[in-house]
C-alpha cells in the first residue's frame, strides 16, 4: 500500500473536524476490513484516513429503551450485535442474519456504521434494517440528522452521506406484534456475498396479514423495496395461493433493477427471488411451502 | 499521528514491546518482520483464509486486515504465546493426536478460531464446527480430522475445567 496519514482522534468533534468534504481521499476508517481490500488492491488510495477506533461512549455502545427502541451507535462490532441480549430480545432477525455474514474475523472488527456506509449492495445488515424500519442518525458541521436507512443508500456503493459527516447510531423502532426473516442465499461458498439477500417484517395475526415491508438486497444495485408484493400482501389473509401470486408479483416488480453476475444470471435470480420469497411468508406464516413440487 | 512512522507501545504475547511502524504497516507484516513470529501468515489477503488470524484484546482478528499503528495500547497475542508455559494447549494437543494437519500452513489460524469458537460454545456440534470455522480454509483437506480435532480439544477443555 501506498503511504497515508492516519490519524485516531479521540472525541466525534475532533473527527468530524479531520474530514475533508472536497477530497474523497479523505475517508473514516472503521474496522476497516471492506477499505482495506480496497487499498490492498490499489482501488482506493487514501491521501488521510481518520480512524474512529478510539471512540467511545453513545457512538460505541448499544441500547435498548423501556419502549423497545434500539439504538445502536455506529462503532458497534457485528460481533457485539450478534450476541447481544437486547438484539436477541428486541430484534432476533439482526442476529440471525449477522450469524451468516462473514466469518467471525470479519464480524469482531467490522462495524455497523462502517457496514452502512460503505453502500455495498451485497451486505446483509442494510435490508434487515430497513424492513424493520430502523434511521439512521447522522453528524455533520450542521448538527445531526436522521433518515431512514432506506434512504441512506443512493448507488452502488454510494450513500447520501457527504464528505464531512459521519453515521453515529443505528435506530431500530419497536417491533410489536411483528415477525422478520432474513433469507440469504449464496451460489459458491457458505460465506461467499449473496446472489440474493431478502428481508421480509409483517404485522400478521395468524395468516392475516395487515403489512408487510419486503426488500430485496444483494441483486440489484441498492436495497430495494418490493411494493407491488408488499401492497398485493397488506389486508389479506394469507393462503399458499396468495404467497405463491407475492412471489410472482415480485420476481417482476423486481426484474429490470435484477443485475446478473458471477453469482447467477438475471433470470436465475429473478427465479431465484419468487421461490425464496414463497417460502419465506410460508415460514414466517407458518403455512406449508406451497408449489414445491412443480 | 501523520504519513510519518511512529513509535507504538503494545503487550505482545505477555511483554510490553514497542515498535516504529510505517501508517500503512499491516499487523500481520509486522509481526513477521519486526518481532519474527512467523505463525501468522498472510495467505489470500483478503481475510478469507485464516491464516494470518491472531487476538487482539482477546478477539480474533485477520492480521492482514488489520493495521498495525492501531495496536498502539492493545494487547495482541499470537500462536507462539499457547505453550509459553511449556505445554501445548489443550486445542494444540488435539490437533496433533486427530492428525489434523498435513502441511500446517493454515493450522495456527485454525487453532486460534477453535479457542474462540470453544469459549464462546464449550460443546459445539459438526454444524457448530463448520459453521464457525468456514472463513478457515484448508488446502490439504483436512476438514474431517479438524472436525474431530475440535471435539477433542472440548473433551479436552471440559475435562481440565471438571
Amino acid at each position: 500500500m501506498m503511504p497515508f496519514d492516519l490519524v485516531e482522534p479521540g472525541t466525534l468533534r475532533e473527527a468530524l473536524a479531520l474530514l475533508d468534504p472536497e477530497d474523497s481521499a479523505v475517508r473514516a476508517f472503521a474496522g476497516g476490513t471492506a477499505l482495506m481490500l480496497m487499498m490492498k488492491s490499489g482501488f482506493f488510495r487514501p491521501k488521510r484516513l481518520v480512524s474512529l477506533n478510539a471512540l467511545a461512549g453513545d457512538v460505541a455502545s448499544l441500547s435498548l429503551s423501556p419502549t423497545g427502541e434500539l439504538r445502536i451507535g455506529a462503532m458497534v462490532r457485528l460481533a457485539e450485535l450478534e450476541r447481544a441480549p437486547e438484539i436477541r430480545r428486541a430484534a432476533p432477525v439482526i442476529a440471525a442474519a449477522l450469524r451468516r455474514h462473514s466469518n467471525p474475523r470479519v464480524r469482531n472488527v467490522a462495524t455497523v456504521g462502517g457496514n452502512l456506509a460503505h453502500g455495498d449492495p451485497h451486505m446483509d445488515l442494510p435490508p434487515v434494517l430497513i424492513a424493520l424500519g430502523a434511521e439512521v442518525e447522522i453528524e455533520g458541521p450542521a448538527g445531526r440528522r436522521r433518515l431512514p436507512v432506506d434512504g441512506l443508500v443512493s448507488g452502488y456503493y454510494e450513500t447520501v452521506l457527504r464528505g464531512d459527516e459521519l453515521i453515529v447510531a443505528a435506530i431500530v423502532p419497536p417491533q410489536p406484534r411483528r415477525r422478520a426473516l432474513y433469507v440469504k442465499c449464496t451460489t459458491r461458498a457458505a460465506d461467499d456475498w449473496p446472489a440474493l439477500g431478502l428481508a421480509l417484517s409483517l404485522e400478521a395475526d395468524g395468516a392475516a396479514i395487515r403489512a408487510a415491508t419486503i426488500v430485496l438486497g444483494a441483486a440489484t444495485e441498492r436495497p430495494m423495496r418490493l411494493a407491488q408484493a408488499e401492497s398485493l400482501l397488506a389486508g389479506r389473509t394469507a393462503d399458499a395461493a396468495l404467497i405463491g401470486e407475492a412471489g410472482r408479483v415480485a420476481a417482476a416488480e423486481a426484474a429490470a433493477a435484477i443485475i446478473a453476475d458471477a453469482r447467477g444470471s438475471s433470470a436465475y435470480k429473478r427465479r431465484l427471488l419468487e421461490v425464496e420469497l414463497r417460502r419465506a411468508l410460508a415460514r414466517l406464516l407458518d403455512l406449508p411451502a406451497a408449489g414445491e413440487t412443480r | 499521528m501523520s504519513a510519518a512512522p511512529r513509535t507504538i507501545r503494545f503487550t505482545l504475547n505477555g511483554r510490553t514491546v514497542a515498535a516504529e511502524v510505517a501508517p500503512q504497516e499491516s499487523l500481520v507484516t509486522m509481526l513477521r518482520d519486526r518481532f519474527a513470529l512467523y505463525g501468522a501468515r498472510e495467505s489470500c489477503g483478503q481475510g478469507l483464509c485464516g491464516c494470518c488470524t491472531v487476538l487482539v484484546d482477546g478477539r480474533a482478528v485477520s492480521s492482514c486486515l488489520a493495521l498495525a499503528a492501531l495496536v498502539d495500547g492493545r494487547a495482541v497475542t499470537t500462536i507462539e504465546h499457547l505453550d509459553a508455559d511449556g505445554t501445548l494447549d489443550p486445542v494444540q494437543q488435539a490437533f496433533i493426536e486427530a492428525g489434523a494437519f498435513q502441511c500446517g500452513f493454515c493450522t495456527p489460524g485454525f487453532v486460534l478460531m477453535t479457542r474462540q469458537l470453544l469459549e464462546q460454545h464449550p460443546d459445539p456440534g459438526d454444524d457448530d464446527i463448520r459453521h464457525y470455522l468456514a472463513g478457515n480454509l484448508c488446502r490439504c483437506g483436512a476438514y474431517p480430522e479438524i472436525v474431530q480435532a475440535v471435539k477433542l480439544a472440548a473433551a479436552k477443555r471440559r475435562g481440565a475445567a471438571g
